[in-house]
């Protein structure tokens, strides 16, 4: 073949070019620790990578939402406790004050008295806040729940949390089923109401929302003993049962203070019932977190397999670049420089 | 008497012979750094012999037509694939400036600001009383709105610059037709008197590239040595001695470059903007009008459907302040040039409590509207239902990354066909020193012997004159 000047210089040219460019790139690659910095470099990397970032925004953000949500949840579990002792105790003064035997009016009066604190520890509890909203009032979260009678004042809103893509979960249980024994289901349970999650779901709770009869508001209800029947299909209102057994004590009225241990019975029941509840809430949301967790991990490998180069072939590359280029470099010397004319003389 | 005249006169026209050659040498190397220059060889043929009874002498050389070292079949090659490069070129550049519109890999954009978007309700929804994560709501909006008007505007940035591109590559077009026609008529002139004119027409060759590099033409050679130019679908762009002009500038109703023909100087102007196709000027049009127009419209869609969905779920909803819910973003008459007006709502842009999250009013716990918007994020909205948000945005990266990749590919491979032939141009045409060096070593030799036949000729005459005086 016949070789002219241009050729020689355009193959030295191309040549480093070359050399040149595939050093770039491998610098760039040790400098980002990234085998992908642009779409082109793997498109379908690339891809799942934006998909894999954007799964694990979704994550973390979904986490924060339930570290928030199990703090919200142990502290409604830690004041329902604190409501079983309560009524724990009331229990245990009003069995010691139902028979005569070491009872009398006397003690009566002064175990109302302790009852009476009991009562107000409890109304105490239901009106407990965490941050600047108070737990148990539905969605009313600025309005105190239950006023000194014992009356509810909230609503019977579930406040929802999203815990992944699909799943809501409610946060609180409202006062008027735990406390105040309205809305709760046949099994005596606090089920919580469906939320819409899209517009036109949005649209018709709307609609239902519009077309209800004004809600009563809750009356205060003297029950009297419950039967059986009611236990299981309808609750009881805690603070009333206390305060009928304050008042059966203070009038030394024994038969009433006999009937309340039932009430006191049923009112225990529904606190344990509503705090199972938030146990298994509480131990859905720990396994949702730690999945979640794990989805997290496991997204970031994947992110990182799909994008981040591989540092020791990088380097092993770019010495191999070099070598090439330093090769070239010097070859390219030699060719360029020597020609018939550096021999006549 | 007769042979040493002959003598004299060959050596004169052989000393002629070599200082032409020694010129086209000089040439040559002169030559060699010119773009599409083709080395020149002159013919050296022997004169007519004369005969002396039975002996035929011959009458020396004389020098032939200087003609040029040179292939018009890789020439035409060469023009086809030169034009293919300047398409693969120019659609490369422009794809790869799109890419970085979407280039999220090392920085944030639009992907990024969606879910924080989303996530803003989520947080909104864990506590809906308070203030400060109504205020993130706001901010994210904000930001989200900046980067698909961020999106819309470098991508209309990148039609501005193809625009500017166009009118230079006109005008350069236009130049070269004019010297293409110039050209036409040295060539057919030289041609006449027949001498070969090299140099012009290597000229008119590298032109011809030049010209298939901004758009697909076609040319042919008449009779008389002229090369007319097609442009495409367009029309003539050279024929004969006269060239036609491309015009380019910014008109009509998109307020886009576009370029206009005029077949004669009287004649009236077409827009031949959709007919111009290859080289720089076809990939340019292209990129323009069909890629980037089509993730305007992809963007603005998604813009468009974004603000609708928010704001429908938003509008069901109550505020702060218990009073039912207003739109969250302004909505834009069209969906065309949405991302541009992905604003906020003023009022709640002045207000955060505006924001609904709550389906009752005074319900300040009640997250049911900010639990719905945040549901939006993984619901199949986009595409007639087949995509959600994420998914379509993630689609159309990965889709410019295929295309990119492909382009540059394209781009790479197109040149190293180009080098190849350019390098077995060189082949056939290029200069070489060594080369030029040698054929100056030889014709110097055959000045010096050339004037060494003179002088012993010219001792030969003495010979002949001082015959008498002996």
């Amino acid at each position: 073949m016949r070789i002219a000047d241009k050729m020689r210089y355009g193959q030295v040219e191309r040549n480093l070019q070359n050399n040149r460019a595939e050093m770039s790139q491998l610098q760039n690659q040790a400098a980002t620790q990234k085998r992908v910095t642009k779409p082109s470099d793997d498109p379908l990397a690339a891809t799942r990578v934006l998909e894999a970032r954007s799964e694990e925004r979704g994550n973390v953000q979904f986490t924060k939402s339930i570290f928030y949500m199990k703090n919200f949840l142990e502290f409604s579990d830690q004041a329902l406790g604190e409501m079983t002792e309560a009524l724990n105790r009331s229990k245990e003064l009003a069995l010691g004050q139902a028979s005569d035997a070491g009872a009398s009016a006397l003690t009566r009066r002064a175990v109302a008295e302790e009852i009476g604190q009991l009562y107000s520890q409890a109304l105490q509890i239901g009106n407990r806040k965490l941050g600047d909203r108070f737990i148990f009032s539905g969605y009313k979260t600025q309005t105190q729940p239950f006023d000194k009678h014992g009356e509810y004042h909230g609503d019977e809103g579930d406040m929802k949390v999203q815990l992944h893509k699909k799943a809501f979960v409610a946060m609180n249980l409202p006062g008027s089923k735990v406390f105040a024994g309205q809305g709760l289901g046949a099994d005596g349970i606090a089920h919580t109401e469906e939320t819409p999650v899209t517009t036109p779901e949005l649209m018709e709770y709307r609609h239902e929302l519009d077309n209800k009869p004004p809600e009563q508001p809750a009356k205060l209800e003297m029950r009297s003993p419950a039967s059986v029947n009611d236990i299981l299909t309808s609750g009881i209102n805690v603070f009333n049962v206390m305060k009928s057994l304050e008042i059966a004590l203070r009038t030394n009225d024994k038969e009433q203070v006999q009937s309340s241990l039932n009430g006191l019975d049923q009112a225990l029941q529904q606190v344990i019932l509503a705090r199972a509840e938030l146990g298994s809430r509480l131990s859905s949301v720990n396994g949702t977190l730690e999945s979640l967790q794990k989805a997290i991990v496991d997204n970031k490998t994947l992110a990182s397999q799909l994008e981040d180069a591989e540092i020791f072939q990088t380097v092993s590359d770019i010495n191999k670049t070099d070598a090439t280029l330093k090769a070239s470099l010097e070859t390219s010397g030699k060719l360029i420089q020597p020609s018939l004319l550096d021999f006549i003389k | 008497m007769a042979k040493i005249s002959n003598m004299m006169d060959i050596g004169k026209r052989s000393m002629s012979n070599s200082g032409t050659a020694l010129q086209v040498a000089g040439h040559n190397i002169a030559g060699r750094s010119v773009e599409n220059f083709s080395r020149q060889r002159v013919e050296i043929q022997t004169n007519v012999p004369i005969t002396e009874g039975k002996l035929q002498l011959g009458m020396g050389a004389r020098a032939g037509n200087v003609t040029r070292v040179n292939n018009p079949f890789l020439e035409k090659q060469i023009q086809k694939e030169t034009s293919q490069l300047g398409y693969a070129d120019g659609r490369a550049e422009n794809m790869s400036r799109i890419e970085q519109v979407y280039n999220e890999q090392l920085n944030k954009g639009l992907n990024t600001s969606i879910g924080a978007f989303f996530n803003s309700f989520r947080e909104l929804a864990n506590q809906p009383e308070s203030l400060a994560s109504r205020t993130l709501v706001r901010e994210a909006g904000l930001t989200m709105g900046q980067d698909f008007e961020k999106i819309n505007r470098q991508l209309k940035d990148i039609q501005r610059d193809i625009d500017f591109q166009l009118k230079t590559d006109v005008d350069q077009l236009n130049q070269m037709s004019k010297e293409i026609a110039s050209l036409n008529q040295k060539i057919m002139q030289a041609e006449n008197l027949g001498t070969s004119p090299n140099d012009e027409k290597d000229r008119r060759d590298l032109l011809l590239k030049k010209m298939g590099e901004k758009i697909d033409i076609s040319f042919g050679e008449d009779k008389f040595g002229n090369i007319a130019v097609h442009a495409g679908k367009i029309g003539i762009l050279v024929s004969g001695s006269s060239a036609n002009e491309l015009h380019c500038t910014e008109t009509g109703a998109r307020d886009r470059a576009e370029i206009f023909f005029k077949n004669s100087e009287n004649g009236s102007s077409f827009q031949v903007t959709d007919l111009a196709t290859g080289g720089r000027i076809g990939a340019g049009i292209e990129v323009r009008d069909k890629v980037i127009e089509d993730l305007l419209g992809s963007v603005d869609t998604m813009a468009h459907s974004m603000m609708k969905e928010v704001n429908a779920a938003h509008i069901e909803g109550f505020d702060r302040y218990g009073k039912e819910g207003i739109l969250f973003f302004d909505m834009p008459d069209q969906v065309k040039g949405a991302a541009a007006v992905v604003k906020i709502n003023e009022t709640i842009n002045k207000d955060v409590g505006k924001i609904s999250v709550a389906a009752r009013p005074d319900a300040p716990g009640d997250n049911t509207v900010a639990n719905v918007i945040s549901s939006l994020q993984y619901q199949k909205i986009m595409a007639h239902g087949q995509a959600t948000f994420d998914d379509y945005y993630n689609t159309s990266v990965g889709q410019i990354g295929t295309v990119v990749q492909r382009a540059v590919k394209n781009h790479e491979s197109q040149k190293n066909i180009v080098d190849q032939l350019g390098n077995i141009r060189e082949s056939v045409s290029g200069v070489s020193l060594d080369e030029e060096a040698t054929k100056m070593i030889e014709f110097q030799k055959a000045y010096d012997a050339s004037a060494r036949l003179i002088r012993v000729a010219d001792e030969m005459y003495d010979t002949v004159l001082n015959l008498k005086r002996l």
